[in-house]
């Protein structure tokens, strides 16, 4: 188990700057999660910490020794980490037990004690009867397993996961995300945990760094991610919320020609600023503009409605009531985060 | 809207309008390979114990000769191209696509040309090695000579599988590997290379095959070495020569060719069955090519060293023999040959038949085999391809036993006008589109898979009969494979010598026989000059493929 640490990382393919100055520090047994739309830098950031890649300027260490930065990189075998993929990317050719002894073999570890820790790896994702199956007899749930367990089984000093539900249908990702979680609490491993789905993020980590294009834009932990998103884009990301540019004007906020009041206990400073409010700290009635409906959708727990507000869509999430496609109906605010710019 | 009454005719549920088709191509298949091979094993009953000719000593000799060949050329085939593919498919090799290009090259070239690449280059006596380095030091002729030289022009069938394979393996598997603790080269080892194996040793396998019926290099190499290295394909050539004596003794080392050939095969199916894993489709698939770090410069050297030594060497030997005034003396150069041959009406006639012969073998396997495929039974199609797998000395004696005057008069008493086949260029015309059926039939199998259904569909739907869908919609989109084959038929059917020396009507020539005859006989300067107008004609339609095939592509 070791802390993990990232000063002013870099990383371009050709001349498209993928990862632009990422700063981040992971204690020794922390889980943290990189969230992020797909394309943001995840995957190269992750890999990067494996050692897949190399830097283009920038320091990584591992447990305190510098494994990547001007005086060198150290090669992926060398690392001591485990890594789990999107893509399973277990050995076919291999069976169960093969897939899961080879990083002690290659430890040189005596027989007896692969055998031993291999069955033991094994009953920790529950695959204890499968030893002797190869991979194509199984399901991508078991797969997964595998992979986890392959990757858990050297002791390794940091767990890397890529997105590493995101293959499993929505069963299956549920039930495999509880027993991460159940691993982690027990094995106190170190982890990595890549994913572009905000409630994977939430669930799983510790704490939750937001990448945007290639830079870190909050770390924190999940509560405080979801309630003070500190930019629009993150806001906007976790939580799903609504973003309207326009100028905060004494307790009004106004956005094209539609004003809308600010509740009080919203902190608003003068000028233009971006308005982030979630569908469901929106209401319909009260005090605000009136806007033209442009769907109602049923969720069952509640209904969506969608306005049309300048060119964007405004969503508002509430209780059924009757309305129609086109009927103006007045939407106010009951809570809302504001970003000057 | 109106209700229209059931008055149109419907047509009959069912499968029905391939049939006549598959009947067909069934009957033709059966009637110009399965019947010669029958009466090829019929003959057999009539010869002499079949043992006393399989262990006689030449015989043994001659099983030896091609075992030895054939197993050299394939391990050095395996040897050389499974690193390579490696190297090529997995790493960031610098100047792989030239590598790989270089390295399929001899796929496109008789084995022939190379072996005579080699005689210029590595003739004990006069070879330009040896002129260079003193006699001797080199010597290409006998068994091992045969093997390296088949073994270059066979490396392409353990290349090209092995390549294909190796692309279809997830990066992540090898990237697994070396989180796990595995170096670059333990990753390929114990990751990728197991994946590919089934691949390249059935690949292997074809080349043993191809090694062991190849007739051209193992004669130009073993017949005049000394002491004279037979094989069974020389030795069944020499045997047929003989006339009457020596049919019989022919037809029984033909079987024990034939068993080879068969045991390798079967061998080979239940190796790869064995060992074979599910590789990805190519869907969703990630590839980064693993860094190689300080070891790709010298790995790059060595292979185009490699490069250079296998393909290009010999091949610039030809055509430095082919200005050579006098063979193996460095005595300038000169024109003489190529003027002389351009302007020899043997030559001129041999390349016109070659270039007719060729291009209606083409023309007939590319029809019969979009023929075949499309009447999408497998069995007719495996069928297709099973005489290509024959050796092809093998192959031209059963169609000389089937159809020379003799038993044809036996046998088809009605039909003689039909089969008046012996002795004429029908016959080559037969067996070289029997032989070569596998290049139209699995090309358009492969084609017709890559189709896009919907198309056709939609044609129907517009009111296109069936026949009509298939023309103005299936075709269309079938052209690359269909040039694909007919190319490769061409190229391999303008310079065929095993079915050709066989089957040539007495007293003509086609360019393999006259090459043949050159290089073995008289003239190496003048068969230099045909190897090199070949070759570079084999370039100059490759290059016309790739930029027909690239300008397509959006
Ligand atoms: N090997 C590569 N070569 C060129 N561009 C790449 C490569 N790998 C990733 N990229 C690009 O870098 C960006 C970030 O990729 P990635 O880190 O995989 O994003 P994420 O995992 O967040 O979806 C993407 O735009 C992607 O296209
Ligand atoms: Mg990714």
């Amino acid at each position: 188990m070791a802390g993990v640490e990232l000063t002013q990382v870099h990383k371009a393919y050709g001349t498209t700057a993928v990862v632009k100055g990422i700063s981040l520090t992971i204690a020794s047994g922390e889980f943290i999660s990189l969230l992020g739309p797909s394309g943001c830098g995840k995957t190269t950031t992750l890999r990067m910490i494996a050692g897949l890649e190399t830097l283009d300027a920038g320091t990584i260490s591992i447990g305190g020794d510098v494994v990547d930065g001007p005086s060198g990189h150290l090669p992926p075998e060398k690392r001591a980490l485990g890594m789990v993929f999107q893509s399973y990317a277990v050995w076919p050719h291999k069976s169960v037990a093969e897939n899961v002894a080879y990083p002690l073999l290659l430890q040189g570890r005596p027989r007896a004690e692969v055998a031993r820790r291999v069955a033991e790896a094994l009953d920790w994702v529950r695959l204890g009867s499968f030893a002797q199956r190869m991979p194509s007899q199984l399901s991508g749930g078991q797969l997964q397993r595998v992979a986890i367990a392959r990757a858990l089984v050297g002791s390794p000093r940091v767990l890397l996961l890529d997105e590493p539900l995101s293959n499993l249908d929505a069963a299956l990702r549920e039930e495999l995300r509880g027993e991460i979680a159940a691993l982690r609490a027990r094995l106190g491993t170190t982890m990595i945990f890549v994913t572009h789905d905000q409630h994977e993020a939430l669930a799983l980590a510790d704490r939750v760094a937001v990448m945007h294009q290639g830079v870190i834009e909050q770390i924190d932990t999940p509560e405080r991610i979801y309630q003070s998103p500190s930019t629009p884009f993150v806001a906007g990301f976790v939580g799903g919320a609504n973003r309207l540019e326009g100028r905060v004007e004494g307790r009004q906020f106004r956005c094209g020609a539609h004003t809308f009041v600010l509740p009080p206990g919203v902190a608003a400073v003068e000028g233009p600023s971006t308005l982030a409010v979630r569908a469901e700290e929106l209401e319909l009635g009260g005090e605000g503009p009136s806007l033209p409906l442009l769907a109602r959708l049923f969720l069952g727990s509640a209904t969506e409605y969608r306005f049309t507000l300048g060119d964007t869509v405004l969503r508002v999430v509430g209780p059924a009531r009757e309305a129609r496609p086109g009927e103006s109906l007045t939407v106010s605010l009951r809570h809302a985060r504001l970003y000057p710019r | 809207m109106s209700t229209r009454s059931t008055t149109v005719p419907l047509s009959p549920v069912g499968r029905g309008s391939g049939r006549g088709l598959t009947l067909t191509l069934s009957l033709a298949l059966a009637f110009f390979f399965g019947l010669p091979l029958a009466l090829l094993l019929f003959q057999a009953r009539t010869a002499p114990r079949w043992t006393e000719v399989w262990f006689a000593p030449e015989s043994l000799q001659a099983l030896a000769g091609t075992l030895i060949s054939s197993i050299g050329a394939a391990l050095f085939a395996f040897t050389v191209a499974v690193p390579l593919a490696l190297l090529i498919a997995r790493t960031d090799l610098p100047l792989k696509n030239g590598l790989r290009a270089i390295f399929t090259l001899p796929a496109a070239l008789p084995p022939f040309i190379l072996g005579m690449g080699w005689v210029s280059l590595a003739n004990p006596r006069a070879g330009l090695l040896n002129l260079l380095l003193g006699a001797g030091t080199f010597n290409i002729y006998g068994r091992l000579g045969i093997a390296f030289v088949l073994g270059t022009a066979g490396l392409p069938l353990v290349l090209l599988p092995t390549l294909a394979a190796l692309s279809r393996i997830d990066s992540s598997l090898e990237e697994a590997a070396r989180l796990s603790g595995a170096s670059p080269v333990r990753a390929l080892l114990s990751i990728s290379l197991p994946l590919a194996l089934p691949a390249a040793l059935s690949g292997t396998a074809l080349c043993f095959l191809f090694a062991a019926s190849a007739f051209g290099v193992p004669y130009l190499l073993g017949v005049t070495a000394s002491p004279p290295s037979p094989t069974l394909t020389t030795r069944i050539y020499g045997e047929i020569l003989m006339g009457q004596g020596g049919l019989p003794r022919a037809v029984v080392l033909s079987l024990e060719l034939l068993l080879l050939a068969a045991l390798v095969l079967l061998g080979s199916r239940a190796l790869a069955k064995r060992g074979e894993v599910r590789l990805s489709s190519g869907k969703g698939l990630s590839l980064r090519p693993m860094p190689l770090g300080r070891a790709r410069l010298p790995l790059a050297a060595t292979g185009v060293t490699l490069a250079l030594v296998l393909v290009i060497l010999p091949l610039l030997a030809v055509a430095l023999t082919s200005v050579q005034p006098v063979w193996g003396q460095l005595t300038g150069l000169s024109a003489k040959h190529w003027s002389g041959v351009l302007s020899n009406p043997r030559t001129i006639d041999a390349t016109l038949r070659s270039l007719g012969l060729a291009a209606a073998a083409a023309a007939l396997v590319t029809t019969l085999g979009l023929g075949i495929a499309s009447t999408k039974r497998r069995s007719l199609e495996l069928l297709s391809g099973a005489p290509y797998a024959i050796p092809g000395t093998v192959l031209a004696l059963a169609l000389v036993i089937a159809f020379s005057r003799d038993v044809r008069f036996v046998l088809f008493d009605r039909v003689a006008f039909v089969l008046a086949l012996g002795n004429t260029l029908w016959m080559l015309l037969v067996a070289y589109t029997v032989k070569h059926l596998a290049f139209g039939a699995r090309n358009a199998a492969d084609g017709l898979a890559q189709v896009d259904a919907t198309l056709a569909e939609a044609a129907r739907l517009s009111g296109a009969s069936p026949r009509r869908a298939f023309f103005d919609a299936t075709l269309p989109q079938l052209r690359a494979p269909l040039l694909a084959a007919f190319l490769v038929t061409f190229l391999t059917c303008v310079t065929e010598l095993t079915l050709s020396v066989l089957l040539i009507p007495t007293g003509r020539d086609v360019l393999g026989t006259l090459l043949f005859e050159l290089q073995s006989y008289a003239d190496p300067g003048s068969a230099a000059v045909i190897a090199c107008a070949f070759v570079l004609l084999v370039i100059a339609l490759q290059l016309a493929q790739t930029l027909v095939t690239r300008r397509r592509q959006p």
